[in-house]
C-alpha cells in the first residue's frame, strides 16, 4: 500500500524523521525530571537535615544529647582519661581505631541508638550501657559486649567554628 | 470564526479577573531582582513587621535571599530560624488597638484583585482629609494607619522616596507570594522555544507525509 | 528476536491484531479537519492531569487544618512542586476548553446523529464525570472560594423532593462543609479520573464501531479512508504541539489568571467573600441557575441545561446530514448558541444587578429556546432546502436512508 511508502519514503531513513524523533525524545526525557525530583526531600526537610549544636559551656566529661533527623545524638567532651582509654584499644566486637571515629580527639559524636534493638544507652561504666539487653560501648562508642554487634554509628558532622558543631553535614 | 469568538471570550474573562470594583489602580512594574527584593525586606521589617506576619516565609528563607545570619537574627528575636516571620504585635493587642487582626502578608500579592497594583496603590493611597483624619482611597474601610507617611508628604522628593520604598515592599511581597516566579519564567522561555522547534518539525513532517496522498 | 517475542505474544493475546485493526490501519476519513484533533487532545490532557495529580497527592494533606498549608508546602518547598501545581490547575481549564470545542465540533457537524447516538451519550457521561471531578478537586485547596463554592453547590441538593435536607447532610458528611467533606472529596477526586479512563475506553469502542464522521457529512467511500498511522498520528502530534504552546503559555506565564484571588485566602466559615464565583467552565450553567428566582426551579433548569445535549439526536429531526454544512438555519442556531453561552458566562461572572439579571434571564430563555424549537425548525428547514435543491450526493444519501427505513418497516410486517 502506498501508505507504508508514505511513511517509509519520508520516514524511517529520513533525516527529518530522525531529528524530530530525537527532539521529541529529549522533551519527553526532560519532562520526567520534575516528576521524579518532586519525590526527593523538599527544601524545608533538607533545612532540618542539619542540627547546630553550641558547644560553649561544656566541661570535659560532660555529654549533651541533641535531636538530629529525629534521632538522639550523643555529643561527649572527653576527658584526657577517656581519650587515653579510647585510643588504647581498637574496641571489642567490631574493631576500629578511635582516630577513625573522631575529627577532634576531644569531641565524640555518635548516634545514641543501640545497634541491637534500638534503645537509647546510658552514659555509665566505661562508656555507655544499654539497659534493654545489656550491650556495652566504650568511650569511642565501640561495642565491647553484646548482644549488639556493631559500633554506635558516627553521623556526618563538622565544626563550623571552634565551639559550633553542625551534625548532618560532613 | 469559532476560534476568534473563543479567544475573545477568554480575553473577556481574563481581563475581568484582573479588574477592580470601582477604584482605579496605579500600575506598578515590580522589580524582581534580588537587590530590590532585599531592599523590600528591610523596608518591610522597618514599616510593616511591627504588626504584620509572613506566615509562609521562614527566617531561613531570608538567609536564602542573601542576608547575613546575624542580620536575620536581629529580626528573629527569640524565634527559631525555621519559624515563620511573626509580626511583633500580639493578636489581642491588635484587636484592642484596631478592632481587627492585621492580615498576614505572604500571599497578599495574590489574594487581591490587581495584586501588585493593588498593594502599591494602597500604600500610596493614604491621604489626610479636611478634618485631619487619615483615610485610604483604595480601601476606605481600612483600620490600618499610614505606614510610609505618604499622607503627610508634600515635597516631591519626599513623595518620590516613599514611592520607591513602596515599590520595594511590593517587590518583596510579590516574591514572597511566589518565590519561584523567576524560575518559572525562565523555564517558560525554554519550553516555548523548545515547543516552537518541535512543532515546526512536526508541521513539516505532517506536510511531507500528507503530500504522498494523491 | 523481537519478531519471535511478538509471535509468542500474538498466539496468546491479540496484541498485533488489535494495534493493526484499531490503531495503525484503522480507516479514517481523509478529509478530517483540525476540528477532529480535539478528541485525542482531551485524552492527552487526561493523562497530564492524572500524572500531575498523582505526584501532587504525594504531598497534599486532605485535612482542614493542613490542606491550605500543604499547598503552600508544594508551591514553596517541594522540588518543582510549583510546576506540578500550576500544570494541574491550568490543566483543569485546558480540559474543559478542549472538551467544549470537541462538543462544538460534534454539534456543528451533526456527528451526534444516527448511528452515533451512543458515542454522543458516552460523551455526555464523560462530561458529567469531568464536571464532578473538577467540582470536588476545587474544594481541595481549602481556600475561600473552595469552601464557599462547595457550600453553595452542595446546598442546591436541598431541592431534592422530600429528603432534600438529609441529602445535603449525607453529601457533606456533616451539617456544614468541613473535614468530612474534604476527606471524602479527596478520595472521590482521586477515584473518578480512573472511572473516566474506563469510560473513555467505552467511548472509543463505540467510535470504532461507527467510525468517525467527517466534514462533508456524507459517509465516504472506502477508497477515501486512509489508515490512522501515519496520517493522523502525525497530524495529532502536530496539533498536540500547538496545544502545548497554548497550555504552557498559561501554565508558565499566566497561571494565576485562572486562580481566583479569594482562593489564596484560607477558608473562613465565618466570612463569605464579596463575590462567590465558580471556575469559568461552570459560569454559563451557574448563570442559568441564578436566572430562575425559585431555588428548585433554578436547580432543575441548571440540570436540564447540561442534560439537554443528550436529546440532540431526537430534537434534530432533519434528514439532511452534515449538521450545519447544508443547513443555513441550523448554522444560525449554532452560532447563536455559542454567543449565548458567552453571554451567560459573562452573566455568571459579574455580581448580579437589575440589568444583568434580566439579560441572564433572556439568555437562559434563548438557551432552552434553541433546543426546544429545533424539532420544528429542523423539519421546516428540511422541507425548504429539499424544495430548493440539495447537492446530488446529499439527496442520494437521504434517499438511501429513507429506503432502508421503508425496507425495515415492510420486512418487519
Amino acid at each position: 500500500m502506498a501508505h507504508d511508502e508514505a511513511l517509509g519514503d519520508v520516514g524511517r531513513r529520513d533525516f527529518l524523521f530522525k531529528v524530530t524523533t530525537v527532539v521529541g525524545g529529549v522533551g519527553v526525557a526532560a519532562a520526567t525530571v520534575p516528576f521524579v525530583t518532586s519525590m526527593n526531600p523538599s527544601a524545608d526537610l533538607l533545612a532540618k537535615a542539619t542540627t547546630e549544636v553550641d558547644l560553649a559551656g561544656m566541661d570535659p566529661g560532660h555529654m549533651r544529647t541533641v535531636a538530629w533527623q529525629g534521632k538522639p545524638v550523643f555529643v561527649l567532651r572527653r576527658t584526657e582519661e577517656q581519650i587515653k582509654l579510647a585510643v588504647a584499644s581498637k574496641g571489642g566486637l567490631d574493631p576500629v581505631a578511635d582516630q577513625q571515629r573522631v575529627k577532634q580527639a576531644e569531641w565524640l559524636v555518635v548516634i545514641g541508638v543501640c545497634t541491637h534493638m534500638g534503645c537509647v544507652p546510658n552514659l555509665e561504666g566505661e562508656g555507655w550501657t544499654c539497659h534493654c539487653h545489656g550491650s556495652q560501648y566504650d568511650y569511642s562508642g565501640r561495642v565491647v559486649r553484646g548482644p549488639a554487634g556493631k559500633n554506635l554509628e558516627v553521623p556526618p558532622y563538622h565544626f563550623s567554628a571552634a565551639d559550633k558543631l553542625v551534625i548532618g553535614e560532613a | 470564526m469559532k476560534k476568534q469568538l473563543l479567544a475573545l471570550a477568554l480575553c473577556c474573562v481574563a481581563s475581568l479577573a484582573g479588574a477592580n470594583e470601582g477604584v482605579k489602580l496605579e500600575k506598578i512594574q515590580v522589580d524582581p531582582s534580588n537587590p530590590a527584593v532585599k531592599r523590600g525586606v528591610e523596608a518591610f521589617m522597618e514599616s510593616c513587621h511591627g504588626c504584620h506576619s509572613l506566615k509562609y516565609i521562614k527566617y531561613q528563607d531570608l538567609v536564602g535571599l542573601g542576608f547575613d545570619k546575624a542580620k536575620v537574627k536581629e529580626w528573629q528575636g527569640d524565634w527559631t530560624i525555621d519559624s515563620p516571620v511573626m509580626g511583633m504585635m500580639p493578636d489581642d493587642a491588635a484587636m484592642a488597638s484596631f478592632g481587627t487582626i492585621p492580615p498576614e502578608l505572604s500571599l497578599m500579592a495574590k489574594a487581591r484583585d490587581g495584586g501588585n497594583n493593588y498593594m502599591y496603590s494602597y500604600l500610596m493611597g493614604y491621604y489626610t482629609g479636611a478634618d485631619g483624619v487619615t483615610g485610604n482611597h483604595v480601601f476606605p474601610a481600612s483600620k490600618m494607619p499610614d505606614p510610609l507617611g505618604i499622607s503627610s508628604a508634600t515635597e516631591p522628593a519626599q513623595r518620590a522616596e516613599i514611592a520607591a520604598k513602596a515599590r520595594d515592599i511590593v517587590s518583596f511581597l510579590n516574591w514572597a507570594s511566589d518565590p519561584h516566579e523567576q524560575e518559572r519564567f525562565r523555564l517558560g522561555y525554554y519550553v516555548m522555544g523548545y515547543l516552537l522547534v518541535l512543532t515546526s518539525l512536526l508541521y513539516v513532517m505532517k506536510n511531507r507525509i500528507w503530500a504522498r496522498l494523491k | 528476536m523481537s519478531n519471535k517475542i511478538m509471535q509468542w505474544v500474538d498466539r496468546r493475546f491479540p496484541l498485533t491484531s488489535f494495534v493493526k485493526h484499531d490503531l495503525s490501519e484503522y480507516p479514517t476519513p481523509r478529509n478530517l479537519s483540525y476540528w477532529w484533533n480535539f478528541g485525542s487532545l482531551a485524552g492527552i490532557v487526561l493523562v497530564l492531569q492524572v500524572l500531575t495529580g498523582i505526584f501532587l497527592a504525594m504531598h497534599y494533606k486532605a485535612d482542614v487544618a493542613q490542606s491550605f498549608n500543604s499547598i503552600q508546602h508544594i508551591m514553596r518547598d517541594v522540588n518543582y512542586g510549583w510546576l506540578l501545581r500550576y500544570m494541574h490547575s491550568t490543566g483543569a481549564s485546558a480540559f474543559f476548553l478542549v472538551i467544549f470545542i470537541h462538543m462544538a465540533r460534534t454539534l456543528y457537524y451533526g456527528s451526534y446523529r444516527a448511528p452515533r447516538e451512543l458515542l454522543w451519550w458516552t460523551g455526555q457521561g464523560l462530561l458529567l464525570l469531568l464536571m464532578g471531578t473538577a467540582f470536588m478537586g476545587y474544594l481541595l485547596p481549602w481556600g475561600q472560594m473552595s469552601f464557599w463554592g462547595a457550600t453553595v453547590i452542595t446546598n442546591l441538593f436541598r431541592a431534592t423532593p422530600f429528603i432534600g435536607d438529609q441529602v445535603v447532610v449525607w453529601l457533606r458528611g456533616d451539617y456544614t462543609v468541613g473535614d468530612e467533606t474534604l476527606t471524602r472529596f479527596f478520595a472521590l477526586h482521586y477515584l473518578l479520573p480512573f472511572v473516566i479512563i474506563g469510560a473513555v475506553m467505552v467511548h472509543l469502542i463505540a467510535l470504532h464501531m461507527v467510525k468517525s464522521s467527517n466534514p462533508s457529512g456524507i459517509d465516504l467511500a472506502d477508497k477515501d479512508n486512509i489508515p490512522f498511522h501515519p496520517y493522523f498520528t502525525i497530524k495529532d502530534l502536530y496539533g498536540l504541539g500547538v496545544f502545548l504552546m497554548v497550555y504552557f503559555g498559561f501554565a508558565l506565564f499566566f497561571p494565576n489568571l485562572l486562580i481566583e484571588p479569594a482562593n489564596n485566602i484560607p477558608a473562613n466559615p465565618m466570612q463569605t467573600p464579596n463575590h462567590i464565583v465558580p471556575e469559568w467552565y461552570f459560569l454559563p450553567f451557574y448563570a442559568i441557575l441564578r436566572s430562575v428566582p425559585n431555588m428548585v426551579g433554578g436547580v432543575v433548569a441548571m440540570g436540564l441545561s447540561v442534560m439537554l445535549f443528550a436529546f440532540m439526536p431526537f430534537l434534530d429531526r432533519s434528514k439532511i446530514p452534515g449538521g450545519a454544512l447544508y443547513r443555513p438555519i441550523y448554522r444560525l442556531q449554532f452560532y447563536l448558541f455559542i454567543i449565548d453561552m458567552m453571554i451567560l458566562g459573562y452573566i455568571g461572572y459579574v455580581p448580579p444587578t437589575d440589568q444583568t439579571i434580566v439579560i441572564g434571564q433572556i439568555a437562559s430563555v434563548v438557551y432552552f429556546g434553541i433546543f426546544f424549537i429545533l424539532p420544528f425548525t429542523s423539519k421546516i428547514e428540511e422541507k425548504w432546502l429539499r424544495n430548493r435543491g440539495l447537492p446530488a450526493q446529499v439527496e442520494a444519501l437521504i434517499a438511501s436512508e429513507e429506503l432502508q427505513i421503508a425496507q425495515k418497516k415492510s420486512g418487519g410486517k
